[in-house]
């Protein structure tokens, strides 16, 4: 397990191999992460769902902590699931509208 | 959020989907072999027996198991008690059975040993929702529905017990069709179309990224379709004519306007393409439009159109309400919530320790739309049957039917087989720690 020098990047890249169980598009280009920090006791994740009555967000909330305690070592792992600001599509990425085909209502 | 609680999520709506797909298999069977029951009338036993093996068996078991999965998560709380959800589930697995023999058989006493267990499981569904809608303290439209729709359900049954306690006994002063229509509208127009009314509008949205611009033709589509039913099952009973207009005219009038709602909403989607689920759903949706024209239609039997000797009677009525409407709205959900479910139970555990698949991973869509489709195109030779009575479009229908749930219930089959046998991706694995 790395301990030390985390990398908050590293973690956006194992988010983002997790895809939200009904679109198959990976959480992170959902725009369901709002932050990851890093320090040397904590590793915080401030996330969000697409909507609150999300009936997979148990499931992906309990995932993005499994995810980042393969990487956290020794640190608290905290991923605070928020609701506001509120999740739009706005925060979907390119790659999630051209899977989406979201593009055609822009 | 609890990891136990989570893990328990999803095996009773699970299991109502089973039990609705069980049933699909075993209706259509009844159907396929004696396709010819579609031509006699709708108080025959045989009619009735056919008809309770559909709405109880596929369309209640699925809706109900899906309010037990949608209420929670729709109200953004719990479901009040599940070991209740379980009693209701025995109670319905074993009752609906006996009830079908019981009606094919007309026999009436063996009805009510049957009928009345699966009353009994059906008031533990209605206080189950109604305790969760309120722990939820939502107030909105669809938390109404929930409510009104269970409400309904409840009332439906418990005519239904009375209708069968009249045939023994014969009590009331009406004449015992009207009282099996009144029944009929009940359930149809109450239960379902207030479920549709509702929580379509929080569903929908969650499946297409979209969102609901305006909840108020929500609202009044909602209510201005109760204030026709209230009135539509006495109108029938007392075969009240101009009522009974009145009120199918009312439901009409809510249902466009929710239809416009729903336009609305869906025009909002960011996930522009729908999968062969959801676009059943809609078609089944648009199809129950025409219910209540058809209905006005029945009402004024010296129209062109009204019934009576070769005229437009109930049973195509029936087989557009059913097979054209309420059967792919269903099946719709069917699609939907058998993969997610199967997902939650197989996936649900492993999401961020393994690479996981999605829900819609799980499906065949091109299996899944070619089932679909043959379910649909069973639609017209069906109703052009029950209309004009004629075996052979009564039997190409059936059989396309057919083969349209045994292509569905196979895809079903491959989906579930995730349950014992998960597979996980090669691809997308994330990176060592």
């Amino acid at each position: 397990m790395i301990t030390t020098d985390l990398n908050p990047a590293t973690l956006w890249q194992a988010l983002r191999a997790i895809p939200d169980p009904e679109f198959g598009v990976s959480i992170v280009d959902l725009g369901l992460i709002y932050s990851v920090e890093c320090t040397p006791d904590l590793v915080q994740v401030v996330m969000t769902l697409t909507t609150s009555s999300c009936p997979s967000g148990g499931w992906i909330h309990e995932g993005v902590r499994a995810a980042v305690e393969q990487f956290a070592g020794s640190r608290e792992v905290q991923v605070d699931l928020v609701f506001e600001p509120a999740w739009t599509t706005d925060r979907l990425s390119a790659e999630a509208r051209r899977v989406l085909g979201g593009d055609e209502t822009q | 959020m609890a990891a136990s609680w989570l893990a328990t999520q999803g095996r009773l709506p699970l299991a109502f989907m089973l039990l609705g797909l069980g049933w699909l298999g075993v209706a259509t069977a009844m159907l396929a072999l004696s396709p010819g029951v579609l031509a006699l009338s709708h108080a025959a036993p045989a009619v009735v027996a056919l008809t309770h093996a559909w709405v109880l068996g596929v369309f209640v078991s699925v809706a109900t198991g899906a309010i037990y999965q949608i209420a929670p998560v729709a109200l953004g709380t719990t479901l009040w008690r599940e070991r209740l959800g379980w009693w209701h589930f025995a109670l319905q697995s074993i009752s609906i059975p006996g009830m079908v023999y019981a009606f094919s058989r007309w026999d009436m006493a063996t009805l009510g040993l049957f009928a009345s267990p699966f009353a009994l499981g059906i008031g533990l569904f209605a206080i189950n929702t109604w305790k969760t809608v309120r722990n939820s303290g939502r107030h909105d439209a669809v938390a109404w529905s929930l409510q009104l729709a269970a409400l309904w359900l409840l009332l439906t049954v418990v005519v239904g017990l009375v209708a069968a306690a009249n045939r023994l006994w014969t009590f009331l002063p009406f004449d015992p069709i009207t009282v099996l229509r009144a029944h009929a509208h009940l359930g149809l127009g109450g239960f379902f179309l207030t479920l549709l009314q509702g929580v379509t509008f929080r569903l929908v949205p969650m499946f297409t990224l979209g969102d609901v611009p305006d909840w108020r033709p929500v609202r009044s589509g909602l209510w201005l379709s109760q204030f026709g039913l209230i009135s539509l099952a006495p109108a029938l009973l007392l075969q009240w004519n101009l009522l009974a207009s009145a009120s199918a005219v009312l439901v009409l009038a809510g249902m466009l306007s929710s239809g416009h709602a729903f336009r609305r909403t869906l025009a909002t989607r960011k996930k522009r393409a729908l999968d062969p689920g959801l676009r059943a759903f809609l078609a089944g949706c648009g199809a129950l439009l025409l219910a209540p024209i058809l209905g006005l239609l029945l009402l004024w039997p010296a129209s062109p159109w009204g019934s009576g000797g070769g005229g437009f009677g109930a049973m195509p009525y029936a087989v557009a309400l059913l097979v054209g409407g309420l059967l792919p709205v269903i099946v719709g959900m069917l699609c939907k919530v058998i993969p997610f479910l199967t997902w939650m139970i197989a996936y649900g555990p492993k999401v961020g320790r393994v690479p996981t698949p999605s829900a819609g991973a799980l499906t065949a869509p091109r299996l899944e739309a070619w089932a679909l489709s043959l379910q649909g195109s069973a639609v017209v030779p069906l109703f052009i049957g029950a209309w004009t009575q004629e075996p052979w479009l009564l039997s190409l229908g059936a059989c396309l039917l057919a083969a349209g749930v045994m292509l569905f219930v196979y895809h079903a089959g491959l989906v579930l087989r995730h349950l014992w046998a998960p597979r996980i991706p090669a691809s997308a694995a994330p990176p060592s720690p």
